[in-house]
């Protein structure tokens, strides 16, 4: 279980921080197209990467403790900062960074205890 | 009136703390539904699918999506740099929900990343309110 436990919460952060990229994407397409086609493209692969991070999270819930397993989330603050500042081309400022690291730091501190 | 009350419901800072209210809800929940289902033995139950047997999780199901509809209104008008690092206030409520709730315990050490998470919230959300003035 052990190494397996580690691959298993892996895939559920990517998974997830690939469905807030296109969940993202979805809504900034839908402000100058709407509900359409165009919103769909990014919106339903949002939804089935969010629905596999979430069954995977469930799994891991059954044999963890949630405030063990959920923290490890916490990771995916800085992964998506930097992937929204190159797929999204937010603008990351200084500020915003050392926020991130802060928080991730917060997140996986709780995450080890 | 409706629309003074519907502007106000509409305000990103408001809708960031609602989302993370019924994120947290919704952990609980699944907690829940995972502890009641975790004596069920199966070679796929690492997909966590046999989870589905408890009411807690499909109760937790329900607020997943609500939280979903949140966020997305979030991301409407806010950005995701700015938005996701907010979001994470989840990880001082969860915990403390969990201690309050679920009878969990929280370390020293916890304790330390809790504060941390919440000065790391302060420096994001400081830019941001002055993203908002300017709107």
């Amino acid at each position: 279980m052990n190494s397996w436990k580690f691959v298993l919460i892996f895939s559920a952060l990517i998974t997830f921080v690939a469905g807030q990229l296109l969940f993202k994407r979805a809504m900034e397409t839908s402000h100058s197209h709407g509900f359409g086609k165009q919103f769909a493209v990014w919106f339903v692969p949002g939804i089935v990467s969010m629905t596999v991070s979430f069954f995977l999270t469930l799994g891991l819930l059954q044999h963890l403790e949630l405030s063990y397993v959920y923290p490890f989330q916490g990771l995916s603050v800085i992964i998506i900062s930097v992937a929204a500042t190159f797929l999204l081309k937010e603008r990351l400022t200084l500020q915003l960074a050392l926020g991130a690291l802060l928080i991730s730091a917060g997140v996986v501190l709780v995450s080890l205890s | 009136m409706l629309r003074r009350a519907l502007g106000w419901l509409g305000n990103p800072w408001l809708q960031i703390a609602l989302n993370a209210i019924i994120v947290t809800i919704s952990e609980l929940c699944l907690k829940l539904g995972a502890r009641d289902t975790a004596y069920l033995a199966h070679s796929w139950s690492w997909t966590g699918y046999t989870g589905l047997a408890s009411i807690w999780t499909w109760l937790g199901i329900v607020f997943v999506v609500l939280s979903l509809v949140s966020w997305l209104y979030v991301l409407r008008l806010v950005p995701l740099s700015i938005a996701f690092p907010l979001s994470n206030v989840v990880h001082i409520l969860v915990p403390l929900s969990c201690w309050i709730f679920l009878g969990e315990l929280i370390s020293p050490r916890r304790w330390a990343g809790i504060a941390l998470v919440l000065i790391g919230l302060f420096v994001v959300a400081k830019p941001f309110a002055r993203i908002e003035e300017k709107l």
